[in-house]
Formats: C-alpha cells, structure tokens, sequence
C-alpha cells in the first residue's frame, strides 16, 4: 500500500466507474454511486497529501518534448499532492449538493469525466499532456451548453476557451518542439501560453466569457470548470519556471487590476449569477497575482488562497444553485428574505462568502495576509489592490447575502412548502464550513506545505533561469 | 513573576468569550438552538469569567508595576519570515479597557437575557455579541497587527449583523449594509497600515508603537512611513468611531436592539478607535500631520453632532449623536496629547452612556415617574446654542441639523452614484466583448437556462 502508483490508479478508477456505470445504472443510485466515490476519493487524496511516501513520485519520458533532459508525464509532488483531495472535494461538493433536478445521467456522467481530467491535469508537467487534457476538459464544458437554449453561450465558450486552447497548443508546439534551442521561439510560445492561462482563468481584458457564462450558461458545470482554477496549474508549472521577470511582471499587474475590478463589478449587479461570476474573475485574479510575484511568500500565499478561493467560491456559488432550485432565478435588485427557513443555507453563504474575502479565522485569512505582504512587497503601490479588491470582494458578499437570504419575513405565503436543505445537502455545506474555518484556525499544516510547493517551484525556475 | 499568572488570565479573559462564540456559532451551523434558559447561563458564566480573569490580571500586573509585556501564545502559522504569532501586548491601558469590555459586555448580556425574551433571534444575538466581545478583547490585547485586525474584522462585522438583527425589515437590512460599507473602508485602511508597518518595518509586532513612547523606537523607518501610517490609522478610526466624514452611518446603526446599540455606539465600539488612537500615541508622536487631521476631525465631529443631536426626534439617535459629540472631543484630547484625561473621559463616557442606552427604551416610563412626581412638566432650559446668532442662522443650522449634515446625500453623489455609473458601463463594454465573438454580432441577453442546470 505504499506504492503512490497503486493509490493513483485507485483514484483516477472511482470517476471511470463512474462513468461506466452511468451506462447502466438509474439515476438515482448512479449519484449515490458518484457521492461514494467523491468521498471515498477525498480521503485517499487526504490520505496520500498527509504521507510523504505517498507524494514523491515522478515518471519522465523524452518522448512528449524535443528537451534534452525530458519532463515528468506522472508526478506527484508537494505542488499536486494537495490538489488531489481539492479536486476531490469539488466533485464531492458538485455530487452531493446540486439539485436533483438539475443533475441527470449525463450530468453526473460529464462531473467525473471533468474530475478525472483536473486530476490528470494536477498530475503532470508535461505541457503536451497537460494540452491534451485541456482541449479534453474545454470540449466536456462546452458539451454541458449543446443544446438550443444555450446557443449564445456555447458559442462564446467556443470562441475565448477554444481560442485559449489554440493558442496553448501553438504556445506548446514553439515551447516544447523542435525549436525548443531558439530563445526566441520559446519566449512567443511562453507569451502564447500566457494569453491562453489569461484567458482561461478570466483575466482581463480576456475575461468577458465568464460573468457571460456564469449569467446565462449552466451554472453547476461552469463552477466545475471554474474552481479546480486548471489555469493556475498551467501558470505554476508551465509559465513561472520559464517566464523573465518582465513577463511575470506584466501578468501580476494584470492580475493585481483584475482582482479590483471583478470585485467593483460584483458589487454592483443585478443579477446573482453574474455577481458570482465577477466573483470568480476577481479570486482568480488574486491567485494568478500570487504565483507571478515570484517572492516565496506570495507565491505561498497565492497556492493558499489557490484552495481556500476554490472551495469557497465552489461553496458559494453551489449555495446559490440550491437556493435557485427553490425560488428561480435570483435578482440581488430585490430582497429575498426567508432566511428562517434556509438558515443553514445562509449561513455556509456567509462563511463561504467571507472566507473569499479573506476574513480572519477562515482558510482566505492567512492566504491572503501572506498575498498581501507578498504583493506590497514586489508593487509597492500596486500591492495595495489586494488590500481594496478584498474590502470590495466583502462588501459584494454581504450584499448578496442581506439581498438573498434577509429584507421580508418570507418569499412563500405557503409557509407549509418545504424549503429546508436535505440533510445530504446540509452536511456537505457544514463539513465545508469546517474545512475552511477548521485550516483558518489551524492552518499550520496547508501552510508548510504550501511553502515547501513555493521552494519546489522557485528551485525549478532557478534550475531553467538561473534566477 | 506576574508574567506566567497574567498570561493564563489573560488568556481565560480572552479564551472565554472566544469559546461561547465557537459553542453558539457552531450551534447555529447545524441548525440546532440551546434553550433561552442554558444559553443566558452559558452568556452570563462566559461574560463573568472573562471579566473576573481579567480584573484580576489588572491588579496583578498593576501591583507589580512592571512595563509593558509582550505575551507570546505560539504561532498560528509558520512562514519564511517569521509567521503568524498570536500575541497580546499587555499593560495598564490594555489590560483596563479589557476589563471594561469585559464587564460592559457581562451587564448587556445580563440586560439582554431578560430584554430579549422570546425574541426570535435570541440564539443569534448572543452568538453575535460572543463574536463582538472576543472581537474587542483582541483589539484591546492586540501585540502584533494580525490580531488586531482580527478583532478589528470580528466587531466590524458583528456589528453589521446585529444593526440587520431585525432581518425580515427591509429597512434594518439597508442600514446594516450602509454601516458595513463604511466599515469596510475602517478596514481597509487598517489592513494598509499593518501592511505598511510590515514593509517599512519589517515587523508586524505593535510593540514598536504602542508601548515605545520615544522616537528611538522608530528609528527604523523612514521619515514618511510613521506619518503614513498614522494617517491611515486615523482613517480607520474615523470609519469605526463615526468621525467627519463618515458620520452618516451612525443614526443607521440604530436599527439594531437596544442592548446592542449600547454595547456597540453607547459604550464600546464607538471608543474602539479612541482607544486605538491611545495605544498609538507613540507614533501620533512623530507625526503632526496625523495629529492636526485627528484634532480637525474630532473638533469638526463635536460641533457637528453637538448641534444634530438637538434636533432628533427619537432617542436612541439623540443619544448616538450625543455620544459622538463626546468621542469627538476624546479624539481632540488625543491629538493635543492628553491621553490621560483622554482615557479618564473615554472609560466615564463609556459608562455613562451604556446607562443611557439601556434605559432609553424606560425613557418615558421614567419622565411620567417625574412628571407625577413634580406635579408639573420639568421645564427644559435653552442651552446656549439655542440661542447663539440669528434667525436665519440658528434656521439654517437646524435645516442642516435635521438632515443630519447632509452626509448620506453628499457621499451618495461623490461615491455612490459615480462608482455605480462606471461600473454600469463597464458591465456594458463586457456584455460588447461577448457579443463580438459570436458571428451574428449580437448578444441574446435574454436567453435563460431553461434546461437541466447540473
């Protein structure tokens, strides 16, 4: 059982029996079968991140690159280790929370398809693989907008995500092909792959896809595709060891405006699915702000915030698709109210909500005081965004939450309908909570290895750069 | 000697109100109530303890006469360069308004078990003042920055949700999201000077300015840092202590329950900033500018609510006003650099007015009981103001007064509306930049989900 490749050959089985199973099973043991096996592969992902013996493994070919010493195809290390039980926990979350209504054989199916991809994608740091899985994972969310209702929103999918992976592969093909001798050609092929991350990961100017997406698109595959946050991998293992410090320069200062302006656009929508969406577009930024600082302080604080923003905002965005499945779409123009039917709800929205925004005592605090140090450090002046995209990152939060869940005694005059939460639905919300305020009161263990994952990559780039 | 009974007190002071919030927030997590009668036990022994705990490590440390003493817990997190500790910094100034947090919280909670019986949001409230309560010790205790904008953050927004207590009002909502706008920027400018310390610095212990007292302790920074922080700490104090031009929110802030309003803008809250001031008198020290914007400031906010207060027509914003004409002139003491007078007349204001506070809702039970007494109506002096300058003037300051400075209107059209017209726009060259990647050039904005939504 100390064989990491036995542990990974387990995890990557329990979506594929999934998958295979979907073609026979009904629906609703086709989910409990999905809720099992999320669950079960958490725990070999806690278990495999908590074992040293279980994270050094590292398989390299020359096959997939034209560079000499060749790349890992399969590795797990300090880095990925811990983005195992993560991906987990999102499909885990995605299973056991979205409505019955709104998860159908091919739903469940596409979640551990999707699952599997983030977590072939954690596993490697070879950019072809790494290609391959990407035009995988695009295909499975644009496959989840075919039909006529979400036309326009498939389209605009294909147009920024297909264009992002075309220009990843042309990026790959310059950075790892023949030419890979050419210092010239590796930096257009790392400037491509950069504008693919950025466009990926909604940086602007490139991130009009996603409020879009999130609005009008389906919202349960969108925070699937978003929160595993693949663009953020591609960054760490792809573009930092390689990238000039003017390049690294230039994506932070991006990510830095980014963050504030998907905070001030949060703030001021009508529309909850598209706040959500600004939401996303700003923690992302925040994560993108961290890994391009290059001090081992951001970057630390970066691949905190990294999880604490994915589980969050996963968290958040799920409470609003379980609160939809109960009273429509939701416009933050009006007040909702009926919080005392849905208190459980309102409160994992809170503590989601503010664990994005960094509060003290969730897993965001310490991400982000170490982000902000980081950053003011590396910007002294343009540092300070974080500082205000996290103050504006708050206020969207508690807007939402006062807009959604407060303002009437109730939205129902039926006061016998049933709204509460299924108790599968409400226990997966509060073990949520307990995750992040469970490592925001104790985050010495995330902590250190997140900082053993920062030297990982700072030796890497020392080893490519010399820097 | 005192060191090691004074660290346990402090901690059990601390550790007390910390575990009631944990107990009740976790309560609430799992939707599960203790009954009013365990839960006021439960408030009342927490209170009690932290109070006694911390009374009694005043004394000791009081009677050992010792200089201040940096209390060191561990470390939350470990980094590169040095991580997170949890540290309090204790000495008289500290430990005494702990203390009086402690025991003002312990009163309220007393009041509020019985004020709040069968209140639907009982359960709420308590976890609620736990949150404020841990909150205010920690600003109080606070060694490095990171604790400090801990309980900055936990009273900021215990605030917020107990101003929205009401929460089927649409009102309450309103004003409690108006009070956490201003709140956020209190925070903002908090979290810039810790950051600032810790850049310039290159520390984020407050030792360095709340216990030096002389400008050998900030030889290590330049000659701009110490101004521009002390300058963002008084932005962050006039968020929290409702000073010009933020005062707005104050009047907002009573839509919460009563007990809550005298915890919060009676007694404690509302004197967090003051006594933020206080501990950083060392570098209000070496900074002049930050000393004439605190006095400008707590002037201009004494005549402003002196005069406002006049005019209210209830209680509870006659009083806020009352109270902030009060903390306005506690600023003033502190800028000119009387911090023991500043702390004298912050502790008696404290007191005098979560009295007021919690008899406000008694108020006119109270003035029957001396109507019958007297047998006539008390007669109500004109006070100077009354009767200072002309009609025109003395109308005009009225007008003013019962619009309360015009301050919401004024920020709703310097921030509010121009923030929401940039930010509109932008929303709309968003939607531009999608509907220019799809080729019939137009975006179907208007087309739902309308299938399965996995």
């Amino acid at each position: 059982m100390s064989d990491p490749r036995l542990w990974l050959v387990g995890l990557a089985a329990l979506p594929m029996v999934v998958v295979a199973a979907s073609l026979v099973v009904d629906v609703e043991r086709l989910r409990r079968l999905a809720v099992v096996s999320a669950a079960t592969m958490l725990l070999a992902g806690v278990t495999m991140a908590a074992s040293p013996r279980l994270h050094q493994l590292s398989i390299r070919t020359s096959l997939l690159t034209w560079n000499p010493g060749g790349e890992a195809v399969l590795r797990i290390n300090d880095l990925s280790s811990v983005l195992l039980p993560f991906a987990a926990g999102l499909w885990l979350l995605t299973v056991a929370v979205t409505p019955r209504s709104a998860l159908d054989r091919g739903g469940l199916r596409r979640t551990a398809f999707a699952t599997l991809l983030t977590l072939g994608s954690f596993l490697t740091e070879s950019a072809l693989v790494l290609l391959l899985l990407s035009v995988g994972s695009v295909w499975t969310f644009v496959s989840a907008l075919s039909d006529e209702a979400h036309r326009t929103q498939r389209r605009i999918a294909v147009a920024y995500l297909g264009g992002s992976t075309a220009l990843f592969g042309i990026g790959v093909a310059l950075l790892v092909g023949p030419g890979v001798e050419s210092t010239r050609l590796e930096s257009a092929g790392l400037w491509l792959i950069v504008i693919a991350a950025l466009m990926r990961k909604g940086i602007v100017p490139f991130h009009a896809w996603v409020p879009e997406v999130f609005e009008h698109g389906r919202l349960g595959p969108t925070i699937l595709f978003n929160a595993p946050q693949v663009g953020a991998y591609i960054t760490v293992v792809l573009i930092v060891p390689r990238a000039s410090p003017q390049m690294l320069r230039v994506i932070a200062l991006l990510a830095l405006g980014t963050a504030v302006y998907g905070a001030a656009l949060a703030l001021v929508q009508t529309s909850a699915r598209r706040a959500c969406g600004y939401l996303f577009v700003s923690q992302s930024a925040l994560v993108m702000a961290g890994l391009d600082c290059t001090s081992a302080g951001a970057l630390a604080g970066g691949l905190l915030v990294w999880l604490s923003a994915g589980l969050a905002f996963g968290g958040l965005a799920r409470a609003i698709l379980v609160l939809e499945a109960r009273r429509g779409r939701l416009d933050l123009a009006t007040y909702h109210g009926g919080y005392e039917r849905v208190s459980v709800l309102a409160i994992t929205f809170l503590a989601t909500g503010l664990a994005c925004t960094g509060f003290p005592g969730t897993l965001g605090f310490v991400g982000q005081e170490l982000l902000v140090n980081g950053a003011v450090e590396a910007f002294p002046v343009m540092g300070f965004a974080i500082v205000i995209a996290s103050a504006l990152t708050g206020l969207a939060v508690m807007r939402m939450y006062f807009s959604l869940f407060c303002g009437r005694a109730d939205a129902y005059a039926l006061r016998d309908l049933r709204l509460g939460l299924t108790p599968r639905e409400a226990w997966t919300f509060v073990a949520l909570v307990a995750v992040l305020i469970g490592f925001g009161l104790a985050p010495r263990p995330l902590v250190d290895s997140r900082f053993a994952a920062s030297d990982e990559i700072l030796t890497a780039r020392h080893a490519l750069t010399g820097r | 000697m005192s060191g090691v009974p004074v660290a346990w007190l402090v901690l059990v002071g601390v550790g007390a109100p910390a575990l009631l919030f944990a107990v009740l927030g976790g309560a609430s997590l799992v939707n599960r109530q203790l009954p009013e009668r365990w839960m006021g036990a439960l408030a009342a022994a927490a209170m009690a303890t932290s109070c006694l705990a911390l009374v009694i490590a005043l004394i000791v440390h009081g009677m050992a006469q010792t200089s201040p003493r940096r209390l060191a817990y561990g470390e939350w997190s470990t980094t590169h360069d040095g991580g997170i500790t949890i540290e309090f910094l204790v000495d008289r100034l500290s430990l005494a308004f702990a203390a009086l947090s402690a025991a003002v919280a312990g009163i309220v909670s007393a009041f509020s078990n019985r004020y709040l019986h069968r209140e639907s949001g009982y359960h709420r409230y308590f976890t609620l003042l736990a949150m404020f309560v841990t909150g205010i010790l920690l600003v109080a205790l606070a060694g490095n920055v990171e604790v400090l904008f801990v309980g900055w953050e936990l009273v900021g927004l215990s605030s917020a949700l107990l101003v929205g207590f009401f929460h089927d009002r649409a009102a309450a909502v309103a004003n409690a999201f108006r009070v956490l706008s201003v709140y956020r920027i209190s925070d903002a400018a908090m979290l810039s000077a810790a950051v600032l310390l810790r850049h310039t610095a290159g520390t984020d212990s407050l030792s360095l300015f709340f216990s030096g007292g002389d400008a050998a302790s900030l030889i290590g920074l330049n000659s701009n840092a110490p101004t521009a922080i002390a300058i963002l700490l008084v932005i962050a104090v006039a968020g929290k202590s409702a000073l010009l031009p933020f005062s707005g929110w104050l009047p907002r802030a009573m839509e919460g329950p009563t007990p809550s309003s005298a915890v919060y803008y009676g007694s404690l809250s509302i004197h967090a900033g003051c006594f933020l001031l206080l501990r950083s008198a060392p570098l209000l020290d070496q900074s002049v500018a930050a000393r004439v914007l605190a006095g400008a400031l707590g002037a201009a906010t004494a005549v402003f609510a002196g005069i406002t207060t006049r005019v209210q027509s209830d209680v509870k914003s006659s009083l806020a006003y009352a109270a902030l004409t009060q903390v306005g002139l506690i600023v003033v003491e502190i800028a000119i650099g009387w911090y023991t007078l500043a702390f004298i007349h912050l502790v008696g204001h404290a007191c005098f007015r979560l009295f007021q506070f919690l008899s406000a809702p008694n108020v006119l039970h109270d003035l029957h009981g001396i109507e019958d007494a007297m047998g006539t109506r008390p007669s109500r002096a004109n006070g100077l103001i009354e009767r200072l300058g002309s009609e025109d003037l003395r109308r005009a300051l009225f007008l003013a007064a019962l619009e309360r400075g015009f301050l919401d209107s004024f920020l709703e059209r310097v921030v509010v509306t121009p923030f929401i017209s940039v930010a509109g726009r932008l929303t709309r060259i968003d939607r531009w930049l999608c509907a220019a990647v799809i080729p019939r050039g137009r975006l179907e904005a208007a087309t739902g989900d309308r299938g399965r939504d996995e």
